[in-house]
């Protein structure tokens, strides 16, 4: 009888042990062993662009799970990231590689999310199906510039809502592009331009639209010269432009050998300022590399944040932790892209307080936070991300300037930190 | 004067990065077409010495030529003369040693556009008013320089002068004691330093990237085909012709037909006179 009691007893004891630690863990979501939220990430990890986004974004998980990961309907969830190589970017653009990997981490890796997704706007199309036929949530992140992906969403909203993009569309852009030299038009007095642009599809419609929108404002454009991927030598256009006595040169290019024409444009001192979208000469480590040659030179960003500026405080925080984990400033716009997008994530989870898509879906669309390039909102019928105003109202591109070995954001104004600077032999 | 210049610069940029992979073919007929690779191995291989172990630069150079000279070697030794005789063979062979090289920098993560090597001579020059940086006059002297002293070589060293009896007649020099083998090797690691040597001098222009490695294997066929392979002669000629095309098109047509011309030369080239414009191959009416 004794023995029996003492058996109840202490079975009583137990039982209610694990209702306390069953309530302390439900309490208290750090304690939780909670599971995972798995993040897929299908980029072109053999080049830059892609090495950058991803850099981006796992400074972004890091720093989320260092405070506990995202609060799931009171359960705090760590994040976990699986990367898988697209190679969108190889020459040729193996669109069915990329397919493959976007996919094997949603069927294989079981991925609750993609951010990232293939750069080539080929393969990031081609993605939108394959996410889509998955009810996988997805934001792009890093390059695809095209009008063409956000127009599919909207076209066919009901197949295609899970794709969003915050990267941006080349037309915006272009209006904005058009706007700052409408300010240098004002400011410096010119009113010559030559356009060099690469003969891929985003740069030669950018070209394009480039020449009909400075020709309205009033800019004469001796030339629009489109030039192969892997030109070595520019010696030809650049002499063309000093003889037509241009004041403004404007390259378009996403390839290495643009430094090749940064070079020649110092060696020969031409008296025209290169102001355009020089993916190469984004990186912090030109300056070195090319031996101060491409001081003077305005880079295009399609998104702020690489650069820190006071105006966009999640700029200042970026940039200090990724120079902290990797030793070197952001390299490209895609970093700050890459970097913002799981934040965006993680406000939209914890809002929906779901991992259910559709949730997210809600969420997403009804964003309104600040990135490291400005305000975060989303159009609700294309995904696509507003930008290019007021960085404390949308998403906004930069300009920034290489002056004395530092990239110095010199346009938007509102984001501005110095004013342009012209090149010695143009003073 | 500016088409001249550049003309004559681009021209001879093409003339170095196809000397090489013309003077292996022309000594022991391998097409190697791995010649890209070591191009950028030289490149990427001077700049981790430089930047990496702070060795002097032009020790730095000397000792990635040494290096992809040996490696050169090796590729015959190792890899190539087991495939001797079968062409084929010996361009899958080499171009996938090729690949695995230059994709081995890009899995190593040489992928920024950091990567550069400073010019020998900072600064620029006017003549006759156009203005042209150092680096590209020192390519021309280096251009020169390396057509006179394979002269030289080819004309007054008892290992030019095998080279040249292997290229000219097989198996008469090898009655005479050369042996093949040997000649091919020594072939393989000339040409590579020239490789090398072309990288060294042409890199700092721009940066050095995987990419350039296809790049360079592309217009060093391309060069020969003109120009003729087996023919050191032809290999100037083309790099002139394909040279001067590319600027005159750049100036008079656009930028974007470069390729096209350099296609549109191919073309002819194999259709008109399959040996190249001074190619000492049988040509096709004559093989056929």
């Amino acid at each position: 009888m004794k023995n029996k009691s003492l058996v109840s007893h202490i079975g009583i004891r137990l039982i209610l042990m694990l209702i306390i630690l069953t309530l302390l863990c439900a309490l208290n979501p750090k304690a939780s062993a909670a599971q995972p939220i798995v993040l897929g990430v299908p980029i072109s990890r053999g080049y830059p662009d892609g090495v950058d986004a991803e850099r981006g974004i796992t400074l972004a998980v890091e720093e989320i799970n260092a405070k506990g990961g995202i609060n799931v309907a009171g359960t705090m969830r760590p994040l976990k990231l699986e990367i898988s190589d697209t190679r969108d970017l190889e020459a040729g653009v193996p669109v069915a590689e990329a397919l493959l990997a976007t996919e094997r981490l949603i069927i294989e890796k079981k991925a609750n999310l993609i951010v990232g997704v293939p750069i080539r706007a080929e393969a990031a199309l081609a993605s939108i199906d394959v996410l889509s036929k998955h009810k996988t949530v997805s934001i792009l992140s890093a390059g695809v510039l095209s009008p063409a992906y956000h127009k599919r969403i909207a076209d066919n909203y009901d197949k295609y809502k899970y794709c969003f993009r915050t990267t941006g569309s080349v037309v915006p852009m272009i209006g904005a592009t058009l706007g700052t030299f409408e300010s240098i038009k004002a400011k410096k007095g010119f009113d010559k331009a030559y356009i060099m642009v690469q003969d891929v599809a985003h740069a030669r419609a950018a070209g394009n639209l480039l020449k009909e929108g400075l020709e309205k404002q009033g800019w004469k454009v001796i030339a629009l010269e489109i030039y192969p991927t892997g030109t070595t030598d520019f010696s030809v256009g650049l002499s063309k432009a000093k003889e037509a006595k241009a004041q403004v040169l404007i390259p378009w290019f996403d390839m290495p050998e643009v430094s090749i024409l940064m070079k020649q444009w110092f060696d020969m001192k031409v008296p025209a300022l290169p102001i355009g979208y020089i993916h190469a000469l984004q990186d912090e480590g030109t300056w070195k590399a090319t031996d101060g040659k491409v001081a003077s030179s305005v880079v295009l960003y399609a998104k702020a944040g690489s650069v820190a500026t006071k105006a966009i405080p999640m700029s200042e925080t970026f940039v200090s932790g990724h120079k902290k984990k990797y030793g070197i400033e952001p390299r490209s716009e895609w970093t700050s892209t890459s970097y913002t997008v799981v934040y965006i994530l993680k406000d939209a989870i914890e809002r929906a307080k779901s991992l259910e898509p559709d949730s997210i879906i809600a969420a997403l669309e009804k964003t309104d936070m600040m990135g490291t390039y400005g305000r975060v909102k989303f159009d609700p019928k294309s995904h696509q991300i507003i930008e290019n105003g007021d960085p404390k109202e949308t998403a906004v591109g930069m300009w920034a300037q290489w002056i004395d070995g530092k990239r110095v954001v010199v346009f938007p104004d509102k984001i501005a930190t110095k004013s342009l600077e012209l090149p010695p032999w143009m003073k | 004067m500016n088409i001249f210049i550049f003309g004559f610069v681009n021209s001879v940029i093409l003339a170095l990065t196809a000397s090489g992979f013309a003077l292996v073919y022309g000594v022991s007929r391998l097409a190697n077409f791995a010649h890209g690779a070591l191009y950028i191995l030289v490149g990427f291989a001077t700049w981790l010495f430089l930047n990496r172990l702070g060795i002097n630069y032009i020790v730095s150079i000397l000792l990635s030529i040494i290096i992809v000279s040996v490696i050169g070697a090796g590729i015959y030794r190792l890899f190539l003369i087991r495939v001797k005789g079968m062409p084929a063979s010996e361009i899958i062979a080499s171009l996938a040693l090729g690949i695995a090289i230059m994709e081995l920098f890009r899995w190593r993560g040489f992928i920024s556009e950091a990567y550069m090597l400073p010019p020998f001579v900072k600064g620029s020059v006017s003549i006759a008013g156009v203005m042209i940086d150092w680096q590209r006059l020192i390519i021309i002297g280096v251009g020169l320089a390396m057509m006179c002293s394979l002269w030289l070589f080819t004309h007054y060293t008892k290992v030019g002068l095998s080279l040249r009896a292997i290229a000219q007649d097989k198996h008469a020099s090898m009655m005479s004691g050369i042996e093949p083998d040997r000649t091919a090797v020594i072939s393989l690691a000339i040409g590579s330093a020239l490789a090398g040597v072309a990288a060294v001098v042409i890199l700092p222009l721009g940066n050095i990237t995987v990419e350039t490695g296809y790049m360079v294997l592309t217009n060093a066929i391309a060069v020969c085909i003109i120009g003729g392979l087996g023919s050191w002669a032809g290999v100037f000629a083309g790099a002139f012709l394909l040279g001067f095309a590319e600027i005159l098109t750049a100036a008079f047509i656009g930028p974007q037909w470069q390729m096209v011309v350099v296609l549109l030369f191919i073309i002819l080239t194999l259709i008109l006179k399959p040996s190249g414009l001074l190619g000492k191959q049988k040509e096709l009416e004559e093989r056929v």
